[in-house]
């Protein structure tokens, strides 16, 4: 096992009195594909919220690839290789397929300043602040006169971008849709778009919201098949959360357990199936999913 | 070098338009304000439209583009480039003036944006409306402020260009360089900008976060920051549309800037569709137009009395409104909706390329 690319330490969120989240640990590596389930209202997405910056931890710490990212902002987070789906899809409705998975991929920009250089200054005092503010903003708008002026090297840069997302819409078995607007696909493809969309930010580590929910049982059992591809193809560390307990036994090799924002299992599918907890919490409701 | 066609091709166009139309007082006003309308309406959608920021303070940048250019045009009034025909000289004094008034829309477009970009939805079009109202009551106090700023040291050239402003009375005696070129290049290369940046990776980032906002930051986009940038675009083209006005209006004063201005672009691009440059484009010409011909047609009216046609500037805001409840009833996505002239002329092409 390498090094864990994305680790939850002893996270806890309270919103006001009401504890979202308590003591979440969790770590993800690559090649790893873990499941995190629990009852309606167990703080899943919250967990998901928290792991992707979408809220600040109350207490404890997230780690990604080494950088404690707690206050750090959703789309810098995503940048350090964590992507995500959505519970309640969030495509770009009103765009193509294609241009859905083009806005996740970042231009492969040579910029005039060196970033690790900028941002050193844009640490420091209030001069090497300033400066290094202006010559960021150079080189932001510099992006927007290359697009303007479609210089060789942006047009250059551009074919590259379309081709990688092409190249996804084709994993993903989307090429016939590539010029439809992601609101007019059907529910399972667009799920399948979140994902390609999500790849398209070149993550470490994927964390998936109830990609199944919606789907029919042959759906589902594309879905299984294509997870593990996933995985396998892109090298990632997959995270998912999931209700339907079939496909989560199925495919994760570890279940972290939430109910009322406290983990009360984790471990091996097998083994955390038997807990009595669990089946007191979750399992003990549905029975006949897990017979 | 094929990106550079366009703007070469427009240029010699717009170029012989002007050496044959250039000459009818008429025929230059009227584009003039056409065009100065389009670009107003164009940069508005790259907020409005395009990042789905909703802004309605774009007279506010305006005025600050009309004022920096105008004044900076009076003071160079007389400053002549000897070796070049006149003409040509004043062309590029007036190129300079609309870059600097431009320019410093931009810087207020940046000091605006940057604290009320944070804000969404209703909050924001307060905020930017606050702000537009501000510059503009700024401007009809200048002589107060042009002594506050020339008492402070090193702020006294600033402070006596301030002073230029002339408060409510409005700055006269700009030169009036504005040509019919001029204004229809800017008008071009805004169009031609806002054209290929909705066509790059930069512009559909803008477009992500207008469709979802969660989203698009959660795929990697910087949202604050391509809010800020789309704002302070918006606002360097505003002024820029501004510094035009200036130079062909015998005055500019703080009421040629007021809510009311903000809210005829607002009503543009919103008719003509929220997205689409081409309804912007569409939309102002047409309502630029429109009191125009209403005002030869009481003209007509009125058997030649011109107290009628005066008339059309009190009518023309209620015609506005009826004119946007119809088109919000009818199609309320605006005329275009979110497409553009060009799509139906790029969907063809690749299939010929292909076959």
């Amino acid at each position: 096992m390498s090094a864990p690319l994305l680790e939850a330490k002893k996270v806890s969120i309270r919103f006001g009195g009401l504890k979202a989240l308590t003591d979440f640990s969790l770590t993800l590596s690559r090649g790893d594909l873990k499941g995190l389930i629990g009852p309606n209202g167990a703080g899943k997405t919250t967990a998901f919220n928290v792991l992707t910056g979408v809220y600040a931890p109350t207490e404890g710490e997230v780690v990604v690839a080494g950088e404690r990212v707690n206050g750090k902002r959703p789309f810098q987070i995503n940048r350090l290789g964590v992507a995500r789906t959505f519970q309640n899809i969030r495509l770009f409705k009103q765009l193509t397929a294609l241009d859905n998975v083009r806005i996740a991929i970042l231009p492969e920009t040579k910029r005039w300043f060196d970033a690790g250089r900028v941002q050193a200054l844009k640490r420091g005092s209030g001069v090497q602040r300033a400066l290094g503010a202006a010559l960021d903003a150079t080189d932001n708008y510099r992006d927007w006169w290359r697009a303007f002026l479609r210089t060789p090297g942006f047009l250059a840069e551009e074919a590259v971008v379309t081709a990688k997302a092409e190249e996804l819409l084709s994993v993903m078995g989307l090429s016939h849709r590539k010029d439809e607007l992601a609101s007019s696909l059907p529910y399972g493809e667009q799920r399948r778009l979140e994902m390609a969309r999500a790849l398209g930010t070149k993550p470490n580590v994927l964390l998936l919201d109830e990609p199944a929910a919606g789907m029919n049982t042959r759906e589902k059992a594309d879905l299984m098949v294509l997870i593990r591809q996933l995985r396998d193809q892109f090298q990632v560390g997959i995270l998912v959360i999931e209700h339907d307990m079939k496909l989560v036994m199925g495919i994760c090799e570890h279940l972290t357990v939430l109910d009322h924002g406290e983990t009360i299992a984790s471990g091996d599918p097998a083994l955390v199936r038997k807990d009595a907890k669990v089946i007191e919490a979750y399992l003990g409701e549905a029975p006949a999913h897990v017979a | 070098m094929k990106s550079f066609l366009p703007v070469v091709a427009a240029t010699v166009v717009l170029a012989v338009l002007q050496l044959l139309l250039g000459t009818s007082e008429y025929f230059v006003y009227l584009t003039s304000l056409v065009g100065v309308n389009v670009v107003l309406a164009v940069s508005l959608n790259i907020i409005n439209g395009m990042t789905g920021q909703f802004s309605i303070g774009h007279a506010g940048f305006m005025a600050v583009g009309a004022y920096v250019a105008g004044t900076t045009s009076l003071i160079l009034k007389d400053d002549q480039l000897s070796f070049l025909p006149p003409a040509v000289s004043d062309q590029l004094f007036l190129l300079l003036a609309l870059l600097l008034g431009g320019g410093t829309a931009g810087l207020f477009g940046f000091l605006v944006g940057l604290p009320s970009l944070r804000l969404r939805g209703d909050y924001l079009a307060i905020v930017t409306l606050g702000f537009g109202e501000i510059i503009r009551v700024v401007i009809q106090n200048s002589d107060g402020l042009s002594k506050s700023l020339g008492a402070v040291p090193g702020l006294s050239l600033v402070g006596s260009f301030v002073g230029k402003f002339g408060g409510a009375l409005g700055v006269s005696g700009v030169p009036q360089r504005s040509t019919f070129f001029m204004v229809w290049f800017w008008v071009f290369v805004l169009v031609l900008l806002a054209r290929r940046l909705a066509d790059s990776s930069h512009g559909r980032w803008l477009k992500a976060i207008r469709e979802d906002e969660v989203a698009a930051e959660a795929m990697g986009v910087d949202t604050t920051s391509y809010k800020v940038r789309a704002f302070v675009v918006s606002s360097f083209f505003a002024g820029i549309a501004g510094g035009l006005f200036a130079h062909f209006v015998p005055i500019i004063n703080p009421g040629s800037f007021t809510f009311v201005k903000s809210m005829e672009v607002v009503v543009m691009i919103v008719a003509g569709g929220l997205g689409s440059t081409t309804g912007a484009i569409v939309a102002a010409v047409f309502l630029t137009l429109l009191p125009e011909g209403l005002r030869s047609l009481f003209l007509q009216l009125g058997g030649g009395d011109a107290s009628l046609a005066q008339k059309v500037d009190q009518v023309r805001m209620p015609i506005y409104g009826v004119l946007l409840v119809l088109i919000m009833l009818t199609r309320s996505q605006g005329l275009f909706g979110t497409h553009e002239a060009w799509d139906l002329w790029k969907r063809r092409k690749p299939a010929e390329a292909k076959a």
